[in-house]
């Protein structure tokens, strides 16, 4: 469903068949359109394969936010000890094995907070706006979108009919 | 991805799972409707006995010194237990990329979230100034005054707010393209509810790479918490003293009867559940079979458990631990004891068989043995050791009373009523999983994989 | 709760317009006084803070008690603040109802009475002799009638004895400190038996262990008492054989070591060992080894009391005793006479006062500090006559059940709130003062007497004092002249400051044998035919029966049964057997006077044809605390005791099962050891040789139990060196000193002084029956009674005590846990608990191996103090919250205290000027607290004992409490 600032203008094709999808997209691709967005109600190798997508860097966020949560954790414990000395059980202020378990939990948690936070950034960062969608793609359903000038459209609804696309519709700024 | 030899085939197709799984959010059976209406009676019944708890002291509970902790700490520990299996099933199945995991481990996260849920009003409710829980956070206050780290308790609440969060977390991350889909298929002011819980998902593939990608590391750091948080509360005992605590094999033997209990409730619950949601054909046989073995090997580590700190109790010539271990199965409280080695160690045994793996009713019937007799487990460890440690002069034993069981009846109460609301508002099934283990209809025939 | 005001009395505290010099607001002022719980009369310091008494403690200057103070003697606090009082004077109306009147009028009413009484006056008075005795006798003369003098317990027995045996009407003194050998028929010396703290004392002398020596004590009784728990042997006799016993041994002395007969040697040689076998069931073998031993030790004291000397061969006995002490050289030695000024009427004199008013000779009857209505049995029909009286006036201070039956109640002061003196023994006199303002509209007796006496005029105008205080300062005055003082006001000053005239104890007479004694026997009668001797005995805390409205005493374990808030009947683990009883179950005791109901406690230190019931319990009157409480061994009793006194074991019983039953308030848990070395004992001779515990116990052939290899003791010793270097920062640089304590297990007696003064001291709440049955009281501070050896007649078994508090561990397995630091190790080596900060997960009480940590489950500060029990907290400890753990602190307030002093006097802690409220009270001086690392200090030294160790030492929680063993002094034979 687009959005309700200004529409994309581009061609949006559908499928029911995934070799026919991933044909296209292909085709697409070969033809110089780069910059497809392909909706699928699950995640799917084939069209992976077929738009070669890169690695997300979400990885990153959460490698920093594990590391941030460990020190925070041993920092945490042996300063507020030694901030505060107060014996007891006749153990040492800063004793470390006990604040292992602090620390390990923090990183977990910072890790997985920060690796979601992540993921919102760069779908929001990367992701495009004012593309066209259908109810379906979320069922059953694989779409195709190819943003283009009008001008364009008529070519590529054939490219997308000969590669099987059930239906296509236009998006007009 | 690895394909089991039994591996069912889902015959339907992505149209067929979008429509039945939204099928199960439409309006309720009164018979639903009242089984709901009965949790929330439990949970009453648990907050009126708070209540009276808060204003008079916990001197209603049946502790009897030197018994300082009782059902409160066992009910806290049972339910923390309850969680782990969820995360077990979704997360380090997920990793091993186990398939039979995909139809259950959706209801199985929602367990993990609404036990630790329950568990974490324990800790809460068994203090004696229950208003000031939050002493025990490091927040900074005028005079500088820090919790103690060297606590088992301190850890104990680091471990499950973490444990509640993360996999709070990842319950509601897996559940977002779900909501998507119930978005585009419901109409109406639901329409609009789904729309914002969906937060603006339309499986684009940009949103696909990240998401899946991310999905992997959350999975991959829940798995460590499923070891950690039973290790971590089993120290709650094993840093103590008090003999029958006081012992190395805790971690790894509360972590085994952690899972072991979380299994006997997803069956407790799936069971029931699958068929009032007509979801026979999505969770077959084939998964509880699979179930019963993670049973088995648990209940084995159990069994194993269990001989081992009576072994060590007479191989380490130690009179405490021995004393305590005599009582353990010959004392007052050896009923508790006997019931706690006959429901987990032996009943888990009838689970060699596959016919009684694939026999639901049998696994029912199991599963309920299985939840009373970790509860027990928790009981006998606590109350057991508690009550004969090293002075006999202060031995003593508890008696429960009307306020321990109305706590415990309102816990149950509490997570039921969560769980059954939850499973008419969000797919209870994992769409989106499933779809992914559906092929994709081809316009040429074979080619290709899936 | 505020401590030591109710906010009601908040106008009265603090502002003074003109300062009193004695009440510094913050500031204790201490009183001298003395004790009136019971005849002994000990001296005390009376502790009390913007007004109001807080506690009592022993006059260290006293010569009976020497600073030292019994649980009796503290809990009259309870007394003075209880409840129960009556408020002020009352009368009873027309329809019989109670109304409160002034005292205008009271005395007015009394006074009336009084002159249309012609003459027909009686006094029945259970005061201690002095001023107040002497005013009341010739007060009561003045009007033409007697005082009769009457306490339970008077010991009249002896009393008659020493007249037939020794021509003297008293009670001598005993000194148990000289004794060498000490053999006890049934008398609780320990409990209630004369002095009893004077005679804990000397026992802790002669039977402590000293440089490889102590005494040996040998018990005969049917009930093994407090006492009897503490003797070196104890041997079950059939009641009333005792004298036959303690002949035989006169015998032998005389016949077999050749002491001196004092001419009545022919009468003594039909008592043969073997006869007192027969009669006794003690074995010929024994008494022949206790006969020699008793010759060898010189001196050595035989005593009779308690059980044994209460039924109706009790004279006999007394003389028979008197006998063994005369032939074995003991009168004059360790038996004085001529320091006795107590003299009572006893139960004589009762019947006297009931043929009177059986007679209608009584038209006013008096009742002062006696509850006769309570304490004489029901079948003496004395509370029928007593109704006999034309007007009956009681000025009890409590509504107990004699003042219930008056007609006029003019409340007494209690014994803090009045002028007052005592005369327990000849240079002895005791002053009481009025240490604070009337708890209630009370009036001291005295003043009483003398204002009635103005209203009455006639005969009573002599009295004319204007005060009781001035009738006693002049009676003070002559004692000046006596004593050959000039100033006497200089000498009342002196005496008001120090607490009374404290003279030593006068040479002891010379005593001879009277003529014409003879050693006689006969078995003593008993009534009714049932089949167990009902012998009730003496409860240490409620003696009389006047304990029984004080919670510290009701919840204070018994020191014997460990039973707390109700009544018992103790009975053989043989008996139990055979009649199928267990603990709990309710059986009827029947006799031909009635039957009475009560739970079992199976007993092992009782004779087998004994069943043993704890008089003070049963109160139809006397406050909510005893009111209805128990049942009154009493009422079982029959009429005619046959003597001058009331024989409390002269009844015969049948028990009849119930089957019902009722869970025992008892706070034993295990009373086993398990070998876990709790409570070491080692015999005298391994002792002297300076063995530790652990050796004696390899010596005696004991399986070594390894706890540590010398290799890890030196690990550890080294990782303990690394971590307190580790921990040298914040306030923990530098030095400190270490609070530590030292329990010689030789001297303690179990008698649980320690325990009362803990809970006087630390505002400890009571929390009751019903909680005390799930195992929550509070007692900081308790005493352990283990059972060792078996618990058959024919070996009886052997209790060992332990006092148990926080051992203020090191090493404390409590503090790690806590999450909040509540529960933390202080620079001094205090194991502190911050009850303010203390959240309650209770995890430190479960990691306490010594279970010394108690938790407030509910607010017991609410119920344990009702008004104006509450005026007697201690202002300087926290009452603690409900929700919060709590334990014993070292009494860390005094420790504070005496460090301010020293600092405000720019000097560093003197050891032994101050101490904890446990040390301090404990009449055997077992405890000893101060600073280790003053290696001078007593504490320090003590450390140092061989026979020093640690309960659970095993568990290296470095206990800051020593035990010293406890030293068996067993027969060689």
């Amino acid at each position: 469903m687009a959005r309700r600032h200004k529409v994309l203008p581009g061609v949006l094709g559908s499928f029911e068949h995934i070799d026919a999808a991933t044909d296209a997209i292909k085709a697409l691709r070969a033809g110089g359109h780069k910059d497809l967005v392909v909706y699928c109600s699950h995640p799917n190798h084939e069209l992976e394969e077929a738009l070669e997508t890169p690695v997300s860097p979400v990885r990153l966020f959460t490698l920093i936010g594990g590391l941030t949560g460990c020190t925070a954790g041993f920092t945490m414990t042996i300063w507020m000890n030694l901030d505060w000395p107060v014996l007891v059980g006749g153990k040492a202020f800063a004793s470390v094995p006990a604040f292992v378990p602090i620390g390990f939990e923090l990183t977990v948690l910072i890790g997985a907070l920060s690796s979601v936070l992540g993921v919102v950034l760069l779908i929001v960062l990367l992701g495009k706006r004012g593309v066209m969608y259908d109810p379906r793609f979320s069922d059953d359903r694989i779409g195709v979108f190819v943003p283009a000038p009008p001008e364009s459209a008529s070519t590529l609804e054939r490219l997308l009919r000969d590669a099987g696309a059930v239906e296509v519709r236009y998006a007009a700024p | 991805m690895a394909v089991l030899a039994h591996e069912p085939v889902i015959t339907q197709s992505h149209a067929d799972v979008t429509r039945d799984v939204v099928s199960t959010l439409e309006k309720p059976s009164t018979g639903y409707v009242l089984i709901t209406l009965g949790a929330v009676g439990m949970f009453l019944v648990g907050a009126l006995t708070f209540l009276i708890l808060v204003k008079d002291g916990l001197g209603h509970a049946g502790y009897q010194p030197p018994v300082f902790w009782l059902v409160y700490i066992t009910t806290f520990v049972f339910w923390i237990g309850i969680g782990h299996a969820g995360t077990l099933i979704s997360a380090i199945l997920y990793l091993f990329r186990s398939p039979w995991r995909t139809a259950v481990y959706r209801s199985t996260e929602v367990m993990t979230v609404f036990a630790v849920m329950t568990a974490a009003l324990f800790p809460i409710i068994h203090i004696g100034r229950q208003w000031l829980f939050y002493w025990l956070l490091p927040y900074p206050n005028q005079r500088f005054l820090w919790p103690n780290f060297k606590s088992p308790l301190l850890w104990d609440v680091f471990a499950i707010t973490t444990y509640f969060t993360v996999s709070t977390t990842f319950l509601v991350y897996g559940l977002i393209p779900d909501v998507a889909a119930v978005r585009d298929k419901v109409s109406g002011w639901r329409k609009l509810v789904y729309k914002i819980a969906s937060a603006g998902w339309v499986g684009s593939d940009n949103q696909w790479r990240h998401y899946s990608r991310a999905y992997l590391y959350l999975a991959a750091l829940a798995t460590p918490l499923v070891l950690s948080v039973h290790s971590v509360v089993s120290w709650d005992f094993a840093s103590g003293i008090v003999p029958g605590w006081h012992g190395t094999i805790f971690a790894p033997y509360f972590v085994a009867g952690a899972i072991y209990s979380g299994i006997g409730m997803v069956l407790t619950l799936i069971i029931p559940l699958r068929r009032v949601l007509k979801l026979e054909h999505m969770i077959t046989e084939y998964h509880f079979d699979n179930l019963g073995k993670l049973v088995l090997l648990t209940g084995s580590i159990l069994f194993y458990a269990y001989g081992m700190e009576y072994f060590i109790a007479w191989y380490s010539g130690n009179p405490y631990e021995q004393t305590t271990f005599w009582r353990r199965a010959f004392g007052s409280l050896w009923w508790a004891g006997w019931s706690m080695i006959i429901c987990n160690a032996f009943v888990s045994q009838l689970l060699w068989f596959k016919k009684i793996r694939t026999s639901v009713t049998a696994l029912f019937v199991i599963s309920i043995f299985i939840n009373i007799g970790m509860w027990f487990e928790r009981y006998v460890i606590i109350a057991s050791s508690l009550s004969n440690d090293f002075l006999p002069w202060a031995w003593d034993n508890p008696n429960p009373t009307w306020a321990d069981w109305g706590i415990l009846a309102g816990s149950f109460g509490w997570f039921g009523m969560w769980f059954l609301l939850f499973a008419r508002t969000f797919p209870i099934v994992a769409i989106q999983e499933i779809k992914e283990m559906i092929p994709m209809p081809r316009l040429r025939a074979g080619g290709g994989h899936h | 709760m505020l401590t030591g005001c109710s906010t009601d009395k908040v106008q009265k505290l603090i502002p003074y317009l003109v300062q009193s010099e004695d009440q510094v607001p913050g500031v204790a002022t201490w009183y001298a006084s003395t004790c009136t719980e019971c005849a002994a009369g000990c001296g005390l310091h009376v502790k009390t803070r913007e007004g109001r008494a807080i506690k009592l403690e022993g006059n260290p200057d006293h010569p009976i008690n020497r600073g030292k103070l019994c649980s009796r003697g503290q809990a009259s606090l309870q007394g003075l603040y209880n409840p129960g009082r009556v408020k002020g004077p009352l009368a009873r109306g027309a329809g019989g109802e109670w109304q409160e009147i002034t005292w205008d009028d009271g005395i007015q009413r009394f006074a009336a009475k009084l002159s249309a009484a012609s003459g027909k006056v009686a006094v029945i008075s259970g005061a201690g002799r002095g001023t107040f005795s002497d005013l009341l006798a010739d007060w009561t003369g003045a009007l033409g009638g007697k005082v009769t003098r009457y306490q339970p317990f008077d010991h009249e027995p002896l009393r008659t004895a020493n007249r037939a045996v020794f021509g003297r009407d008293e009670v001598p003194a005993h000194d148990f400190a000289k004794a060498q050998y000490i053999v006890s028929f049934g008398a609780d010396f320990l409990e209630t038996w004369l002095a009893p703290i004077e005679n804990q004392r000397g026992f802790a002398e002669s039977h402590g262990f000293h440089d490889g020596k102590m005494a040996r004590h040998v018990a005969f009784a049917p009930r093994m008492s407090l006492t009897g728990q503490n003797a070196d042997e104890w041997h079950a006799v059939t009641p009333g054989s005792e004298a036959a016993l303690a002949l035989a041994l006169a015998n032998l002395l005389v016949s077999e070591h050749g002491a001196d007969a004092g001419g009545i040697g022919a009468s003594l040689s039909r008592f043969t060992p073997e006869m007192a076998a027969k009669e006794t069931g003690v074995d010929v073998a024994t008494i022949r080894r206790i006969g020699k031993e008793l010759a060898e030790a010189k001196p050595s004291l035989v005593v009779a009391g308690g059980v044994a000397d209460q039924h109706r061969g009790a004279v006999e006995l007394c003389a028979a005793v008197n006998i063994l002490n005369y032939v074995a050289g003991n009168i004059g030695q360790t038996v004085l006479f001529g320091g006795d000024l107590q003299a009572g009427d006893s139960a004589a004199g009762i019947d006297a006062v009931g043929a009177a008013l059986d007679g209608g000779h009584v038209a006013v009857l008096l009742v002062h500090e006696a509850n006769p209505l309570y304490a004489l049995p029901a079948s003496t029909g004395f509370a029928a006559r007593f109704k006999k009286a034309g007007f009956k006036v009681s000025t009890s201070p409590y509504f107990d059940e004699t003042a219930a039956q008056c007609d006029l109640i003019l409340p007494n002061h209690h014994s803090l709130e009045r002028w007052d003196d005592v005369h327990p023994r000849a240079g002895v006199a005791g002053l009481m003062q009025p240490v604070m303002e009337p708890v209630f509209r009370t009036m001291a007796t005295g003043d009483v007497l003398l204002k009635v006496a103005q209203k009455a005029g006639g005969a009573l105008a002599r009295f004319n004092a204007p005060s009781f205080e001035a009738q006693l300062k002049n009676r003070w005055a002559e004692l000046a002249k006596q004593q050959g003082q000039a100033d006497a006001e200089g000498f009342w000053r002196a005496a008001v400051q120090r607490g009374g005239l404290y003279g030593d104890r006068p040479a002891a007479a010379e005593v001879k044998m009277a003529a014409g004694v003879e050693a006689t026997y006969t078995a003593p009668a008993f009534d009714g035919s049932g089949e167990f001797y009902f012998a009730p005995h003496v409860s240490s805390f409620l003696y009389d029966g006047r304990g029984t409205n004080k919670p510290w005493l009701l919840e204070n374990p018994d020191p014997v049964t460990k039973l707390t808030w109700h009544s018992w009947v103790e009975v053989h683990p043989d008996t139990a057997a055979r009649l199928d009883v267990r603990n709990g179950e309710i059986v009827r005791l029947v006799s031909p006077q009635g039957a009475i109901e009560a739970p079992v406690c199976v007993y092992p230190g009782i004779h087998p044809q004994v069943l043993s019931v704890p008089l003070g319990f049963g109160h139809t009157e006397y406050g909510a605390y005893a009111k209805g409480r128990g049942v009154n061994a009493l009422d079982l009793l029959g009429a005619k005791s046959g003597q001058a006194f009331v024989a409390y074991l002269s009844t015969k019983v049948a028990v009849e099962k119930t089957r019902k039953y009722q869970k025992l308030a008892s706070t034993e848990g295990n009373p086993r050891q398990l070998g876990r070395h709790i409570a070491e004992a080692m015999p005298v001779a391994l002792a002297a040789k300076g063995l530790t515990p652990a050796e004696a116990d390899r010596a005696e052939g004991h399986p070594e139990e390894e706890v540590n290899t010398e290799r890890e003791l030196e690990a550890l010793k080294g990782w303990r060196a690394a971590v307190q270097q580790r921990n040298q920062r914040g306030n923990y640089a530098g030095d400190h000193p270490q609070w530590g304590m030292v329990i010689d297990l030789a001297k303690c007696t179990g008698c649980s002084a320690c325990v009362t003064a803990c809970y006087a001291e630390n505002n400890i709440p009571t929390v009751g029956e019903e909680e005390i049955h799930r195992g929550r009281e509070m007692t900081w501070m308790r005493i352990e009674r283990y059972w060792e050896g078996q618990t058959t007649p024919t070996s009886a078994p052997e209790p060992r005590f332990v006092p148990m508090l926080c051992q203020h561990c090191a090493n404390a397995p409590c503090e790690p846990v806590c999450p909040v630091y509540a529960a933390y190790h202080t620079t001094d080596g205090l194991n502190a608990q911050v009850y303010n900060r203390c959240v309650g997960t209770r995890y430190c009480a479960n990691n306490c191996p010594y279970k010394v940590r108690y938790f407030n489950w509910y607010k017991y500060n609410d119920a344990a103090w009702p008004e104006p029990l509450n005026l007697q907290l201690n202002p300087d400890v926290t009452v603690r919250a409900r929700g919060v753990m709590e334990k014993c602190t070292f009494c860390i307030q005094r420790i504070r205290g005496a460090q301010n002093q020293a600092r405000l006097e720019g000097r560093s802690i003197k050891d032994g000027e101050f101490t904890t409220a446990c040390a301090q009270a404990c009449p055997s001086d077992a405890i000893v607290f101060g600073n280790v690392n003053d290696p001078a200090s007593r504490v320090r030294q003590l450390k140092e004992d061989r026979r020093g160790y640690h309960v659970l030492e095993d568990l290296n929680t470095r206990p800051a409490v020593t035990y010293l063993a406890k030293v068996l002094h067993r027969s060689e034979a």
